[in-house]
């Protein structure tokens, strides 16, 4: 009966078949192909994956408040597909290592983090942050740890993080964020030695530490992880997005790194000063780009857990 | 400050190129310019879809009528996924019988979904004047695309013997 049911698990939304089935088709596709097989993908997934549809459906009734609904099913439509055109690009970069063009918006800042020693890249579910990585670790020839939220499916995580190390060319190291585990000494450790990590700062997975604040009017959870490793190690903050742009084209958004201060008692305040420059910083970006924001997943809205 | 790595603009198909050839432009062949996906995708579902809606039922209700083209519309979709496998198989095949093997996967099923859409384009010119219309744009690009393609094999003959 279990066997059954995890052989079925396969083909669920989340499920490894439809990340194995991107990497055959992405070999096989002409490229011509893509906009019509995105287009009625999007429409598939539209309908069958309902739970992340709700969310992101929430998500823009607090990002584009007065919005109608029938407006916004159009929208969640619109980043589901955008979503399409990221993971393909993604796969395309990992299996035929096709050239993108890019820009770099705040490209001092980026020039500043390739020759950090130790820094954190505080970055969201937004654009292609797997592609940007890879891009990353190319252009600097540096090591960087990318911190992600554990995936439902176990053999999907399996298959990600290979995808993800293969992108990389071995200058990717991928992570899960799950409650209990040793990580954050890890990362610690890593910070220490002058590396490189990558962490979401858009959701709280599971039961991990959060920090309460408000986006948009709203009262939203953030993760609290990365600004209490930045207080502890000393590394700066570097704020990153990758954002599709157009057809095979990306921009690389760095603003401005945010210290986490070490005031002795008053290391809350410190915290709280990071998370409000972060959480400016979000709210801009969410506010242009909310048709890249893939936040499928709950563990942003603070109602929810209410729920 | 801001960065950026834009590159000329380069094509996949053998006509845009050898218009680069006469603007003094890149021709080598590349998969990353958007007008060329989108129109030729766009133009092959359509050539697609009108084969298939010739075998709609005639005297139909206007109503299951607009209700069959609805659903051929996600029937063509289906059709391109089974083309995609059936393609796959038939590369497989040919190269398990030693041909096509330097030929990358990609470029083997453009060649079969090229074939496909060229014979159903010249389906289509048995339909009504505007359906025959498309049909005959098909085969009109497909024929200047193949001349471009010799004109280009033969520049780059020139070129490579030092002519």
């Amino acid at each position: 009966m279990s066997t059954s049911r995890n052989r079925l698990r396969r083909f669920a939304v989340r499920g490894v078949f439809w990340r194995q089935y991107l990497d055959w088709a992405t070999i096989q596709m002409p490229f011509y192909t893509y906009p019509v097989l995105h287009f009625f993908m999007t429409f598939f997934f539209f309908f069958f994956a309902a739970p992340a549809r709700r969310i992101v459906l929430a998500h823009l009734a607090i990002i584009l408040p007065g919005s109608s609904r029938a407006m916004n099913y159009l929208r969640v439509f619109r980043t589901f597909h955008n979503y399409a055109w990221t993971i393909s690009e993604a796969a395309i970069h990992k299996l035929i290592k096709e050239e993108f063009d890019y820009e770099i918006i705040g490209a001092a800042w980026l020039d500043q983090l390739g020759a950090a020693q130790g820094a954190i890249v505080l970055t969201a579910h937004m654009g292609n942050y797997d592609l940007g990585a890879a891009l990353f670790a190319e252009k600097f020839n540096r090591e960087i740890r990318l911190v992600r939220a554990p995936e439902p499916d176990q053999q999907t995580a399996e298959h990600l993080s290979a995808s993800l190390e293969k992108s990389g060319e071995g200058a990717v190291k991928v992570d899960y964020n799950t409650a209990g585990a040793m990580l954050s000494f890890d990362l610690l450790n890593a910070l220490r030695l002058g590396e490189i990590v990558s962490l979401q700062g858009d959701l709280v997975a599971g039961d991990l530490a959060e920090i309460r604040t408000h986006l948009f009017g709203k009262e939203v959870r953030l993760p609290n992880g990365p600004f209490v490793l930045a207080q502890v190690s000393g590394a700066p903050i570097y704020p990153l997005f990758i954002a599709r742009s157009g057809y095979r084209s990306y921009q690389i958004i760095v603003r401005e790194p945010i210290a986490v201060l070490r005031s002795g008692r008053e290391r809350a305040n410190d915290i709280a000063q990071a998370v409000e420059k972060w959480r400016q910083v979000l709210e801009q970006l969410l506010a242009k780009r909310w048709d890249q924001w893939f936040a499928f997943a709950p563990g942003f809205l603070f109602d929810e857990r209410n729920q | 400050m801001n960065e950026t790595n834009k590159r000329d603009p380069r094509f996949y198909f053998s006509l845009p190129r050898f218009i680069a050839l006469l603007r003094g432009g890149d021709t080598r062949r590349a998969e990353r310019n958007a007008v060329e996906a989108w129109f030729v995708g766009l133009m092959m579902y359509l050539v697609h879809y009108l084969f298939f809606a010739h075998y709609l039922p005639p005297r139909l209700a206007p109503w299951q009528t607009a209700l069959l083209l609805i659903v051929l519309a996600f029937w063509v979709w289906l059709f391109w996924l089974l083309l995609l496998y059936l393609n796959s198989v038939i590369i497989k095949l040919l190269h398990l019988g030693g041909l096509f093997r330097t030929v990358a996967t990609r470029r083997a099923q453009s060649i079969f979904w090229g074939l496909f859409t060229t014979a159903m384009a010249c389906a289509l010119l048995e339909d009504s004047p505007w359906v025959r219309e498309i049909g005959a744009i098909w085969l009109v690009a497909v024929a200047m695309n193949l001349a471009s393609a010799v004109v280009l094999a033969l520049s780059n003959a020139t070129r490579a013997s030092g002519k």
